[in-house]
């Protein structure tokens, strides 16, 4: 069964190019676009983090400690809130 | 070195005289297994043996799909033969870049054998530069998976090359993001063929909103920078 089996030519996709030249620019406007949004919002991402490290060293001590202490209990919270939906 | 007509000087694991790639020998950038079977495959033993960098081309050009290994028994695909007969061959950068500029312009497999051979190899900031501008091209490329065949296009397999770790059955080794050679100025901002037309669009967003958008200036996206220095 793992023999060298030819493939017969209709199982095999159609690579022909210039068969509707409009449809596959349009698709590949597409499929470019889709990439450019990708890159930008990686980009856009990676600002958003340097942003809050930013912010997160101009705070006092006190104030990280009490942002830090916020999120763990939000954090807490949702974990029970889950235990109590499953259950 | 002697010209060997088979690949033994590279496959030769008590010494290995040849040019290295990043410090090793380049036939190590395929997976110790899949080489196995390339080198145990009748595709390799039968039509590969004594190839050279040009005689590589006539069998470059009967290419019909590319792709790593298929079906059960995993078998690799011509094209990764050729990729890894490119990597015991080395041809100077000259002519690798002739097999994906003017040979590729008529053969799209032996561009896509070349672009993952540019993206096995070469230096980072080159890979991009090298391998960027056939993100224009749309041509169709059939693909062998596991088991039967898809449709892809040229653009998808070279952005398949610079984002993604693995590729027909190889996994390519760690390459910088892009971002980050550009912020070591290594690199220039990627313009696209269709950023005039991104840019329009964005202005008219912009003009119908009224809304400035004052919060995204700062932040100076460089779709939103290069918008405005065409204005």
């Amino acid at each position: 069964w793992d023999d060298d089996e030819e493939v017969a030519a209709e199982d095999m996709v159609d690579d022909t190019d210039g068969l509707d030249p409009e449809a596959e620019y349009a698709a590949w406007k597409l499929r470019e676009l889709k990439r450019l949004k990708r890159d930008r919002e990686a980009i856009e991402q990676r600002e958003k983090e340097i942003e809050e490290v930013q912010r997160r060293r101009n705070l006092t001590q006190a104030e990280r400690e009490a942002e830090d202490r916020e999120y763990l209990e939000k954090q807490k919270e949702e974990k029970e809130d889950g235990r109590g939906k499953a259950g | 070195m002697t010209h060997r007509a088979d690949a033994s000087s590279a496959l030769d694991n008590r010494g290995y005289a040849g040019p290295l790639i990043r410090g090793a020998n380049p036939i190590t950038l395929i997976e110790t297994a899949v080489r196995d079977r390339i080198t145990e495959s009748l595709y390799w033993k039968e039509q590969c043996f004594g190839l050279n960098a040009a005689t590589l081309l006539d069998r470059a050009v009967d290419l019909s799909y590319i792709g790593g290994t298929y079906g059960v028994g995993m078998r690799p695909t011509p094209f990764l033969c050729l990729a890894f007969k490119l990597l015991t061959l080395t041809p100077e950068k000259e002519i690798v870049l002739e097999y994906l500029n003017m040979g590729g312009e008529e053969w799209k497999y032996l561009r896509a054998l070349a672009a993952f051979y540019v993206r096995l190899t070469f230096e980072p900031v080159d890979i991009y530069t090298t391998l960027e501008p056939f993100l224009t091209d749309a041509r169709k490329l059939r693909r062998r998976r596991k088991e039967g065949y898809v449709l892809m296009h040229m653009d998808e397999f070279i952005d398949e090359l610079l984002t993604k770790d693995r590729s027909c059955a190889t996994s390519l080794w760690k390459l910088p993001g892009r971002q980050q050679l550009e912020d070591l100025d290594m690199l220039e901002e990627r313009v696209s063929p269709l950023q005039a037309e991104l840019d329009e669009l964005d202005e008219m967003e912009q003009d119908q909103d009224g809304d400035p958008r004052n919060g995204s200036e700062s932040g100076a996206s460089p779709l939103v920078r290069s918008s405005s220095s065409e204005g």
